[in-house]
């Protein structure tokens, strides 16, 4: 199977996998394909491939200076997740918004009669599970987006403890100031630990006066990307930093 | 070069020789990010961009000797160059474009 092939499958799969492409010196134009399971194919030195994952935690493709030689390392794998509790009007918001981002979109809740596909066409899934369970469905990895929608301590809470315990790379819930102070005070006894908690985007989204449903979901996923990113997701006007996302 | 995959197979697929542009660095501002390739068919069809149509033109040129040549190359665009106002970012901007033919 050639190279190409190889990574066209990738697309069907969702494996994750580097392209490394060695840009000068003596092997100029040679690759290696190194996926996450350990798999490496190609003429380039299999040595790359012990940069293969870090590269896919950061996500973001970079060059990269070793041996002397400049690689360029290409990133592949499925694109983000959002994962949803709670299959309120706002979710069906949130999914839509988060496919215009091509991201794929879960949407959990136990109550049946919530998480139906006439209310959130938009979710790729939906599972009707209580948090624990759908959590375990659902298994939030480090391209996972966790919101939390309930308003109701006896989901949001248990749907937060699991999102956690995961290494999503943003986790939102929302709720007024008051609600968040109650929820926060219930997961202290539930045993989460102070530093954990700052982790939780609450109330979730930017500031920018968000009303309407859609406007909410602009709101959460904006700050999701800036999580993502490392960005603090103010104004462009006022920010130091490079307009794109650095590469170092 | 993750976009362009799926032209690039038709390409093969029809017998066709392909050259592959990447943009693998960036410096200041860019249209485009690392990762954004534009391929060239020996047939001379065109996918995907390197940036917003500002240095494709000569992108083209490079991935024709490529393909003739078979020998990768690196071209670097920015308006430091003093061909930058023919060939350039209008952005201030300066770009890697790692030039392949693919084997």
């Amino acid at each position: 199977m050639t190279l190409l092939e190889r990574l066209l499958e990738l697309g069907e799969s969702g494996e994750r996998a580097v392209l490394f492409t060695v840009l000068d010196g003596d092997a100029a134009g040679a690759k290696l394909l190194a996926l996450e399971s350990g798999e490496a194919i190609g003429d380039a030195s299999p040595e790359l491939a012990a940069h293969t994952v870090e590269l896919l935690r950061r996500g973001r493709n970079r060059l990269l200076e070793l041996d002397g030689s400049r690689v360029f390392c290409e990133v592949y794998g499925p694109p983000p997740r959002l994962a949803v509790y709670g299959a309120v009007d706002t979710a069906e918001s949130l999914c839509r918004a988060a496919r215009l981002l091509g991201w794929t979109t879960i949407v959990a809740d136990a109550r049946a009669k919530f998480a139906t596909a006439e209310r959130i066409p938009s979710a790729d899934e939906l599972i009707i599970e209580w948090p624990e369970e759908a959590f375990a469905r659902i298994a939030p990895d480090h391209a996972t987006a966790v919101v939390v929608l309930t308003h109701d301590d006896k989901f949001d809470v248990p749907a937060l403890k699991a999102a956690l315990a995961s290494e999503a790379f943003y986790i939102g819930a929302l709720g007024s100031r008051r609600n968040q102070e109650r929820r926060r005070g219930r997961l202290l006894e539930a045993g989460i630990e102070e530093d954990a908690l700052a982790r939780i985007a609450g109330p979730c989204g930017l500031d920018i006066g968000a009303d309407s449903n859609e406007e909410t979901a602009v709101s959460i996923l904006a700050e999701a990307l800036a999580a993502r990113a490392g960005r603090e997701g103010g104004s462009l006007r006022e920010s130091k930093q490079r307009i794109h996302l650095e590469v170092d | 070069m993750k976009e362009i995959l799926p032209e690039l197979d038709r390409w093969r697929q029809a017998g066709e020789r392909v050259v592959v542009a990447t943009v693998v660095a960036t410096r200041r501002s860019a249209p485009r990010p690392v990762g954004s390739s534009l391929a060239v068919s020996e047939s001379g069809k065109l996918c995907g961009s390197v940036s917003g149509g500002c240095v494709e033109g000569d992108v083209y040129e490079h991935a024709r000797e490529v393909l003739e040549s078979g020998e990768p190359k690196l071209v670097s665009y920015g308006i430091s160059d003093d061909e930058a106002w023919a060939v350039g970012l209008p952005c201030g901007g300066e770009i890697d474009v790692f030039v392949e033919r693919l084997p």
